[in-house]
């Protein structure tokens, strides 16, 4: 074989195939509710590890604050399932107790499920295509992009904290019931709702590879490496980089949703720096240029946490800074950088033809 | 305290519903000297930043944690050994900008290149030493000791500030003029200044620009501990206290362009406007103003107040 | 291409598997729900930050648990059987609250989860613990404005907290009050009944302000205290800004004889860590204190200090807090089983028997308190005390009776929080009131 089977496509979408269908069997080998609902909050990091892995892995843009994306979808969310628990008219009591006697401006489009739900996938993504459009247009890229995000990210939880009359400030919405939709009662604990954030999952990662492998994506990867090239070449790259920027945070606030229905909680906490940070960590770990591996990535040290992360207490963090610094010195690709590393070993160059041994009087007979 | 000083009466709108707030010129004046106590604990803390940032283009994300190393190292020293407080500091920025130099040594050398994967690696490094910290010594609050004269008031007129804030303010003006003449005035400054205009032009004139950059990022380090050891006593001493001035320190430095002037200018205008504004309205909302004009002045102005030289970012 | 067809059958299977309603209703909640066995061990969760940021005022409760449970054990445990504790690290992180929450009713199937200090991972875990019938012992002071009928509080609510501080305050000190506190709702729902005690006692609010939380630069602050120029601070002010406050109180000149601060929340770990000069003369209203002079105090603080769980020195309000949870789930077990029998007793019947659970000056370190019948708080006694120089407290004041709980009391449109709900002044029931 004379290509790297790790750059198949055939044989990449064979594995994502695979992978997911086993991901897809879980609740059918086990009906532990506290398991599918674990497994399905580990879908919802997948999302967001995705989400970096297309902005950061093909774009080339660091995104430090992605919990402004996953935090407003969530908070939306969460504004939805409130008023469902509230009778008509009503409104959620921490806004008796902070001197609100109606329903605020902010809150009225959250009466209505359906458009509630609009409103989770809107905000955040318009959000994203004005402050993307706004810096990229002002060439701001690189690590000043990401102190950008950062600073952003800073912002929105001074200001959630701040407008506590809204947002019920640090202590968060807590919607005392499970999403409705129509007749349905989404409990957090089913299997059904497992199989929904899953499909999420699988067709945020299924179209985020057909986008990686479209043109757009063909462009995206170029002005990653070079993008004065690009510019060059007659691309707008700004217009390709908010583009890229606005994808990443759609599925990022699709993973806030569904995050809201499995938690039932939301809270400023969520546009905590070292969350956000964190969802770096995951893709780095797995790997930032494969979708599947960061989501694996995620998969991985949320796992670790939950399950071995109780053994080591308070080492937990010593040994995950540590993988963090060894993976981004020597394995900058992550895991999947060291699986197509490996498969290289099996790739035989190309064969070379014979050098042509040319002396003048055989380059005479050469050339007749 | 002062016999009836004139009353200018201003009516101020905020945002969130009317707010009318009477403000004597007595209070301003104070409010702008506080500004100057804030700016300079804006620059303190960025200083060490921006001479890292400024010469290798390095985003030190452990920044605040060197910061919170300095203040454990007073606390050690006076705890543990009984050294006074002013000969802490000094050896504060000996045993971080040590830390500083054996990090760079050991991971950030090889990570020039990649700028984004530097920011993430010192954010590892961060990870390890607030919880290496908190296992050392554990996770309470510390108390470090100042002499008692720098912990009373001084007031002039009707203006006053805490002595130890004034001790601040003169020790960032002692860095800055330290800091101004290493890099102005010795050879290693040159070389520093050489080093960051074109790095393997310097190398080709015979200087060791590896030990140059492992000098400059130990020097920050060491200023970040000086400022830790300052903040230490104003605040408290906690593992996470370096957190609260990593985001701040950076947007000093970005907003200042990465040059000492440009800090110095940078912290000047946020530490006034921080005052000034929380005078006016309150804390949390001058917080996320500042915030939001930072992020707007750098759309416009991205590479900064004052352009560090050379380097093409 | 042959990948995209079959990726549209497998999605479309998918679909058709989705469309099916019956996998989303959920399996029936009424059998469900932890049981104890005859024989076995009672599982009860302990679930505080081990870690992190805000592992200081946590890991003390989980110690504190271990201690209780531990003397409960040697006493012959409940009923004849010993209670298990499953220690959980929540690592300063809401996320793992909320697994842990979950991994805890739902998988180790404890009868009751002993746990959360912010009123953020209350509401975090707080709609888990709902849904699935469990109840929850909050051991620390809140807000109120909930009623909630799966948990049991043994801190004091707004309305008890600063009842007698303000009116003492104003005789000693003066009418004029400045108010800070952090950014978040414990401290402006403080304020609020503040203002009402304050009003009562014919003082006047100078000012209000509040700083974001962790934020530790009070410099413009303290320059609206220093024109203003109260009798006396009143502080909600929470943690590691705490600590900041009172230091740079001092470095600014102020004085604690001129100008106290009379807090809610500095305790004795805050005194400790901002260094006794900063903190001596000031006051704070607690139920406990560690100086508290009777006999059970001093066996509590003995016996704490010297066991492996009293590393970090001192006994503080929120501890002795945690303490009385034990011994009011125990007295509530006891009668449970006798009520129902060892094997019928379930979250909600433990949670039935806590009405009216008294904890007598024997057991309880900080005096006798009950729980009260209707809305599952403590009746208990605050006590003003003013720090010494050594960072201890002197107790200069203790409430004459028991105050009584009310987490509505300044929303009295809200209704009456009732042991069956919130009940409306027009009579309708709302349950699980968030």
């Amino acid at each position: 074989m004379t290509q790297n089977l790790y750059h198949n496509k055939t044989l990449q979408w064979l594995f994502y195939i695979i992978a997911f269908g086993f991901l897809g069997l879980v609740p059918l080998i086990s009906d532990d509710e506290f398991l599918l609902n674990q497994l399905a909050t580990y879908a919802v990091y997948g999302m967001l590890a995705v989400s970096i892995s297309l902005c950061w892995g093909s774009g080339g843009i660091l995104n430090m604050g992605q919990g402004i994306a996953f935090g407003l979808g969530a908070y939306c969310m969460a504004m939805t399932m409130q008023m469902q628990t509230q009778a008509d008219g009503t409104i959620p009591p921490f806004m008796l107790n902070n001197g609100l006697d109606s329903l605020p401006l902010l809150w009225v489009p959250f009466q209505d499920t359906t458009t509630g739900i609009i409103m989770a996938l809107v905000v955040p993504t318009a959000f994203y295509l004005i402050f993307g459009g706004i810096m990229f247009t002002a060439r701001v890229s690189g690590p000043f992009f990401a102190i950008m995000t950062l600073a952003t990210l800073s912002a929105f939880a001074t200001i959630f904290v701040d407008l506590q009359a809204y947002t019920n400030g640090v202590n968060g919405i807590s919607p005392p019931g499970s999403l409705n939709l129509g007749d349905m009662e989404i409990d957090p604990y089913s299997s059904g709702t497992y199989w929904f954030v899953f499909a999420m999952l699988l067709v945020c990662t299924f179209a985020a590879k057909l986008i990686n492998q479209s043109r757009f994506g063909l462009i995206v990867r170029a002005l990653k490496d070079d993008p004065e090239r690009v510019r060059f070449l007659g691309y707008n790259v700004a217009v390709y980089e908010t583009l890229v920027y606005t994808l990443s945070g759609l599925i990022a606030a699709i993973a806030g949703c569904c995050f809201a229905v499995l938690t039932q909680y939301v809270s400023p906490a969520q546009f905590n720096v070292g969350f956000s940070i964190s969802i770096v960590i995951w893709a780095a770990i797995g790997g930032r240029n494969s979708l599947i591996w960061a989501m694996f990535g995620a998969f991985t040290v949320q796992g670790a946490q939950s399950y071995v992360g109780d053994q080591f207490l308070n080492t937990w963090i010593l040994i995950l800074g540590f993988s963090f610094i060894l993976v981004v010195r020597f394995l900058p690709g992550g895991v999947a950088g060291f699986v197509e590393t490996i498969l290289d070993r099996f790739t035989k160059p190309e064969v070379e033809p014979d050098p042509v041994d040319l002396k003048i009087s055989d380059a005479k007979e050469v050339a007749k | 305290m002062v016999a009836g000083p004139a009353r200018h009466h201003i009516t101020v709108c905020v945002n969130f519903g009317g707010h009318e707030m009477d403000i004597s010129s007595i209070a301003f004046a104070n409010s702008l000297i506080l500004g100057l106590s804030i700016a300079s604990i804006f620059f303190v803390a960025a200083l060490g930043l921006t001479i890292i940032y400024g010469t290798a283009g390095v985003i030190n994300m452990a920044h605040g944690e060197f910061i919170m190393l300095g203040a454990y190292t007073v606390y050690a020293m006076q705890t543990f050994l009984g050294v006074p407080y002013f000969l802490c500091i000094p050896a504060a920025f000996i045993v971080v900008g040590a830390i500083g130099f054996a990090v760079e040594k050991s991971l950030i050398r090889y990570l020039y290149e990649r700028p984004l994967d530097t920011l993430l690696a010192t954010w590892g490094v961060s990870l390890i030493l607030i919880q290496g910290t908190r296992l050392i010594f554990g996770s309470e609050p510390k108390f470090v000791q100042i002499p008692s004269f720098l912990s009373s008031n001084v007031e002039v007129g009707g203006l006053s500030l805490g002595a130890f804030r004034i001790f601040i303010i003169l020790m960032a003006l002692a860095l800055a003029a330290s800091v101004w003449f290493i890099f102005y005035r010795s050879d290693f400054g040159i070389k520093i200044r050489a080093v960051t205009q074109n790095r393997e032009m310097a190398a080709s004139f015979g200087i060791n620009s590896g030990q140059v950059y492992s000098f400059t990022f130990a020097l920050g380090a060491g200023l970040a501990g000086v400022a830790g050891a300052l903040f230490g006593a104003l605040n408290i001493v906690l593992p996470t206290m370096g957190i609260e001035y990593v985001v701040e320190a950076f947007l000093t430095v970005i907003t200042g362009g990465g040059a000492l002037m440009g800090s110095a200018i940078a912290s000047l205008a946020i530490g006034e406007w921080q005052s000034i504004f929380a005078l006016v309205t309150n804390s949390t909302f001058a917080q996320f103003m500042i915030f939001v004009l930072i992020v707007v002045f750098l759309r416009f102005r991205p590479e900064g107040l004052i352009s560090a030289s050379g380097k093409r970012r | 291409m042959k990948f995209s067809r079959r990726n549209f059958l497998k999605n479309s299977a998918m679909v058709g598997a989705l469309a099916a309603p019956s996998i989303w209703i959920p399996q029936s909640r009424g059998a469900w729900g932890a049981t104890l066995t005859e024989g076995e061990p009672i599982k009860v969760g302990v679930l505080f930050s081990l870690t992190g940021s805000l592992a200081v005022p946590e890991e003390d409760s989980t110690l504190v648990m271990q201690y209780a449970i531990d003397e409960i054990n040697a006493a012959g445990g409940i009923a004849g059987s010993q209670i298990e504790p499953v220690i959980i690290d929540a690592k300063s992180d809401f996320g793992v609250y909320t697994e842990k929450a979950r991994e805890l009713i739902l998988r180790d199937k404890v009868i009751s989860i002993f746990g959360c200090y912010t009123s953020a991972s209350r509401k975090a875990i707080l709609p888990t613990v709902m849904d699935r019938d469990n109840l929850l012992f909050y051991p620390t002071c809140y807000e109120g404005a909930e009623c909630v009928q799966n948990i049991v509080c043994t801190g004091p609510l707004a309305n008890q907290h600063s009842k007698d501080l303000i009116p003492f305050m104003v005789e000693n000190y003066g009418k004029r009050v400045f108010f800070v506190g952090s950014n978040y709702v414990w401290p402006k729902e403080s304020n609020k009944n503040a203002k009402i005690w304050l009003e009562n006692a014919g003082g006047e609010l100078l000012g209000e302000e509040y700083i974001p939380l962790g934020d530790s630069e009070f410099g413009p602050v303290l320059g609206k205290i220093r024109e203003a120029q109260p009798d006396f601070i009143f502080s909600t002010v929470v943690g590691a800004s705490d600590i900041a406050f009172h230091r740079q109180f001092k470095q600014a000149g102020f004085s604690a004889e001129t100008m106290p601060i009379a807090s809610l929340t500095t305790g004795e770990i805050e005194t400790k860590a901002m260094g006794a000069e900063y903190g001596a003369g000031h006051y704070t209203s607690a139920p406990y204190f560690q100086a508290l002079d009777n006999p059970t105090n001093q066996k509590f603080v003995e016996g704490f200090l010297s066991s492996p769980y009293g590393k970090n020195g001192v006994t503080h309000y929120n501890m002795a807090e945690t303490y009385n949870s034990a011994y009011v789930f125990k007295a509530a077990m006891e009668k449970a089983i006798a009520d129902h029998g060892f094997n019928e007793v379930t979250s909600m019947r433990l949670r039935d028997a806590c009405a009216g659970i008294k904890l007598s000056a024997d057991i309880s370190p900080e005096g006798e308190t009950w729980i009260d019948e209707d809305n599952f708080n403590t009746w208990l006694v605050p006590k003003i005390g003013h720090c010494q120089s050594d960072g201890s407290f002197k107790i200069v004041k203790e409430a004459a009776e028991h105050v009584a709980p009310d987490p509505f009391s300044i929303y009295p449109d809200a209704g009456t929080c009732r042991a069956n709900g919130l009940v409306a002044p027009d009579g309708t029931v709302r349950t699980d009131v968030i």
